[in-house]
């Protein structure tokens, strides 16, 4: 890269390694890389909440507020970067999803357009035997939630909440081991998603009053 | 000692003064008060006024005669005579259409320009037949509070951040970014208001822990729940309602008073801005006594006695107080953070004061909540620590803000949905991408729709702009690939790009709300501002010296009417004298004169002004009943034509 201030070659940091001017970020840098982190579902959150401070504390705009616009531009690009980096790495299921979207399987849960096909992502959908099963839980779900059963309500929550627990473990271990294990937790990920529905639902709007 | 010394010190010791301070400012832009603060010294200070009052009342007033006057003068004296051209908590118009305002209207002395054209903003109808934005009116308090710093820093300003609540939506932002604008400033950053509290409160009290913020002001209500950690500030999660505050109370209670008040007419405009103000009044009042009363006149020539006792007051904003509740419960929920796990609950807005509000909030929260910095300075106080930073002030290194998108932005999507392509309560500056595509066979143009909020339903969700990509070559439907890329930058505005890939077709806009100003609107005002701007500040300032010299040669000649046989010999002439010196000055273009003049005034009037007030008290103790001697002392005919 070379430096946008000086001319000379900037060297790999956020900052010029000959002048010190703050350099536009990488769009395509691995968002792991960018918090200096291996690239795996077993993270050091600590380390990586760390290094996201540090590096804000120096590209952030409010370091930049009054200097020249390029490298305000920069500043404004790298902090979205890192932000965009952090909220990933921090969330469990963002992480999940982002270490299988680099791994090229898709599990978002946006439709793709037609001729996303082109890329080498492949996405994945749930089993039509799983979506009957949540069907049919939030049906019951529904039926407690009209009868006034908070009790029921609360029970099926309770439930649901071990279940996602365990799937979002299933899920890291099979990330970590690789190879075939990311189909099934590519699928595992995709429920994780409807479990998280239900729980909305469960807690959802009207339930328990203002206060 | 110190002072005097520092008078006849050389001209250039004055600078090494000023050495230590930052020329950039910190203002907080509120519903009823506006503040504007510097850090001087290493410590956030508010400016005040030549009589040391830091708080300039957010009322302007709009004269037949071109002139504007900001502050407690507009409020205490022109609003009383001047409803329709006296605009109050004009923050709560910044940003909106007309068909938002209609909530607020419910109960106001406004007036609206019914005008042909452009009826995307509201405009209010004045004096001499000007019909003004609530982006000029906040810009006019802005210029009040800049000549205010520029006289403390004895120069220009190097920029300014200026407050806004949490909650405000993108329009909202703009619209507050584009006032400083007008007013002349650099608008370095615009800050949270709560965030800025948290900074003045950690800084000061070095506090470390999870904190809530619960500001309550005059117009909005706001809830952050932030980490602090080590000079960092980050918000984990905020809320709030935009159109909620100490004006709901009053407005709530006026209804009532209205309602018990026999044949006042809630149409005339002087009435509602009576009643109003008697709500405000026993308001403050019931702060710190348990019932009061006022005096109002809402017929000509009947004066009606308004009471009100606390409990009654708190039945009557119990409702309105309520509104709070979903907000914090969901920004706690956000914020993955249990109510009872919290290290502190810090109070802002001057709706905190009253004991209702500290009783609720102690309650919902289960812990006492925390005051020691005034919540009417404390986010003025955080905005001048702010702009020291983004100044390159010293000291600050370590300290870091990390804010958040306080609603949810997207774009429409078919059947009326809402694509959320950034999501609430996500750390600013941040970004997001996606791909659309047409559905209709050789479709060639795309119409971007972008909104804010958290409704599924774009009908239910603030619409902030609609642009069209145009140009795309005729191809069959989801054949065109649509790029539309979001970015929210650290003053949480928003851009949008959209590029139609499969031609490098591009659109960009800067989101202007629908209901907002043009850039070439918001631009012309700002270069008829620069023409103007050197007499404005004169004009202002002699406006409101002779709004003040009329209100006091007034009262004085009521005076000598009222009680001729206290005036002893020689007195009457001196003050005559007095009367015409004043009369004369205001007749000039010096206000400086006018000030003299009317200092003079004061000087020759007050032994007889004594006089009659001790008179007025003595008679009170014979059997006068105290509110009406307050009445008669306070009995000051209101500005020119006022009698």
């Amino acid at each position: 890269m070379i430096c946008w201030s000086c001319q000379r070659g900037a060297g790999a940091g956020p900052l010029c390694a000959a002048c010190g001017a703050l350099q536009p970020p990488d769009d395509a840098a691995d968002l792991f890389g960018v918090l200096g982190q291996p690239a795996r579902f077993a993270v050091d959150l600590a380390a990586a909440e760390s290094a996201y401070k540090d590096l804000s504390r120096q590209v952030h705009p409010d370091r930049f507020a009054t200097a020249d616009p390029q490298a305000r531009r920069a500043s404004l690009a790298r902090t979205v970067q890192l932000n965009q980096a952090w909220r990933t790495i921090k969330d469990p299921v963002r992480r999940a999803e982002y270490l299988l979207l680099r791994a090229g399987i898709d599990v978002g849960d946006k439709k793709p357009a037609p001729g996303d096909e082109t890329k080498a992502t492949h996405r994945v959908a749930a089993p039509p035997a799983f979506l009957i099963e949540i069907l049919e839980l939030n049906d019951e779900l529904s039926a407690a939630k009209r009868a006034g059963d908070a009790v029921k309500v609360a029970f099926m929550a309770e439930e649901m909440r071990t279940r996602a627990r365990e799937t979002m473990k299933t899920i890291g271990q099979a990330l970590d081991a690789g190879g075939g294990g990311l189909e099934d937790a590519a699928r595992s990920l995709v429920a994780l998603r409807y479990y998280q529905r239900f729980l909305d639902q469960a807690s959802g709007e009207g339930g328990d009053g203002t206060l | 000692m110190a002072d005097a010394l520092f008078q006849i010190a050389e001209p250039g010791e004055s600078r090494s003064k000023h050495a230590c301070r930052t020329r950039a400012v910190g203002i907080d832009l509120g519903t009823t008060n506006s503040l504007v603060a510097i850090v001087d010294a290493g410590k956030p200070t508010a400016l005040t006024d030549e009589s040391g009052d830091a708080i300039v009342a957010s009322v302007v007033h709009y004269g037949a005669g071109g002139d504007v006057v900001v502050g407690a003068d507009a409020r205490d004296r022109l609003a009383v005579d001047f409803p329709r051209d006296t605009i109050a908590s004009v923050k709560r118009f910044m940003g909106r259409g007309p068909r938002d305002a209609e909530a607020t209207r419910k109960l106001t002395p406004y007036q609206f320009f019914q005008g042909a054209g452009d009826q995307s903003v509201v405009r209010f109808a004045v004096a001499g037949g000007r019909a003004v934005t609530p982006l000029e009116v906040s810009a006019e308090i802005l210029r009040v509070l800049r000549a205010r710093a520029e006289e403390a820093l004895a120069g220009p300003l190097a920029g300014a951040v200026i407050t806004v609540p949490a909650y405000f939506d993108d329009g909202q932002r703009q619209a507050t970014r584009d006032a400083g604008r007008l007013a002349g400033l650099e608008v370095l950053r615009l800050l949270n208001e709560p965030t800025a509290a948290a900074l003045a409160y950690g800084l000061d009290k070095q506090a470390e822990g999870t904190f809530a913020v619960f500001d309550l002001g005059g117009g909005t209500f706001d809830v952050s729940i932030l980490k602090l950690e080590n000079g960092v500030f980050e918000v984990k999660s905020t809320g709030g309602d935009s159109a909620l505050g100490g004006d709901d109370f009053d407005r709530t209670i006026a209804e009532a008073l209205l309602a018990r008040a026999d044949g006042a007419d809630a149409s005339d405009a002087h009435v509602v801005r009576r009643v109003l103000d008697a709500a405000r009044a026993l308001k403050e009042k019931l702060t710190t006594e348990s019932e009061a009363s006022v005096d109002v006149a809402l017929a000509p020539g009947k004066t009606t006695t308004l009471r009100l006792t606390r409990s009654e007051m708190e039945a009557l904003v119990t409702p309105v107080l309520q509104r709070c509740a979903p907000p914090l419960k969901r920004a706690l929920a956000d914020a993955g953070v249990e109510r009872g796990h919290l290290s502190g609950v810090i109070l802002v807005g001057g709706a905190t004061r009253m004991p209702l509000v500290r009783r609720f909030v102690e309650e919902w929260f289960g812990q006492k909540p925390l005051a020691d910095i005034d919540p009417d300075q404390v986010v003025a106080l955080g905005a001048a620590i702010q702009a020291d930073m983004l100044a390159g002030g010293a000291g600050h290194d370590d300290v870091l803000l990390l804010d958040v998108v306080p609603l949810s932005l997207g774009l429409e999507t078919m059947g009326g949905v809402a694509e959320k392509l950034i999501h609430r309560n996500t750390t600013v500056p941040c970004g997001a991408r996606q791909t659309f595509t047409t559905f209709a066979d050789k479709q060639t143009g795309f119409d971007l729709h972008v909104v804010q909020g958290e409704r599924e339903l774009v009908s239910e969700c603030r619409s902030l702009a609609r642009f069209t990509l145009k140009g795309i070559p005729p191809m069959p439907a989801g054949m065109a690939r649509l790029e539309v890329t979001f970015m929210v930058d650290a003053d949480g505005i928003l851009r949008v790009a959209a590029r139609e890939e499969t031609t490098g077709q591009e659109a960009s806009i800067e989101v202007k709300p629908s209901y907002g100003l043009t850039d070439d609107e918001v631009e012309k005002m700002i270069l008829d501002s620069f023409a103007h701007a050197e007499d404005d500040v004169k004009a202002r300032l002699l406006a409101e010296q002779r709004v003040e010299a009329d209100g006091i040669v007034a009262a004085a000649r009521a005076a000598m009417q009222d009680a001729p046989e206290l005036l002893e010999d020689g007195e009457r002439e001196a003050i005559d004298a007095a009367l015409k010196g004043v009369e004369a000055a205001r007749a000039g273009s010096d206000h400086h004169a006018i000030r003299q003049a009317v200092e003079a005034l004061d000087h020759a009037s007050k032994p007889f002004a004594t006089r009659r007030m001790n008179r007025a008290l003595e008679q009170g103790f014979r059997g006068r009943a105290v509110d009406a001697v307050d009445a008669t002392l306070n009995e000051t005919p209101r500005g020119p034509g006022g009698r």
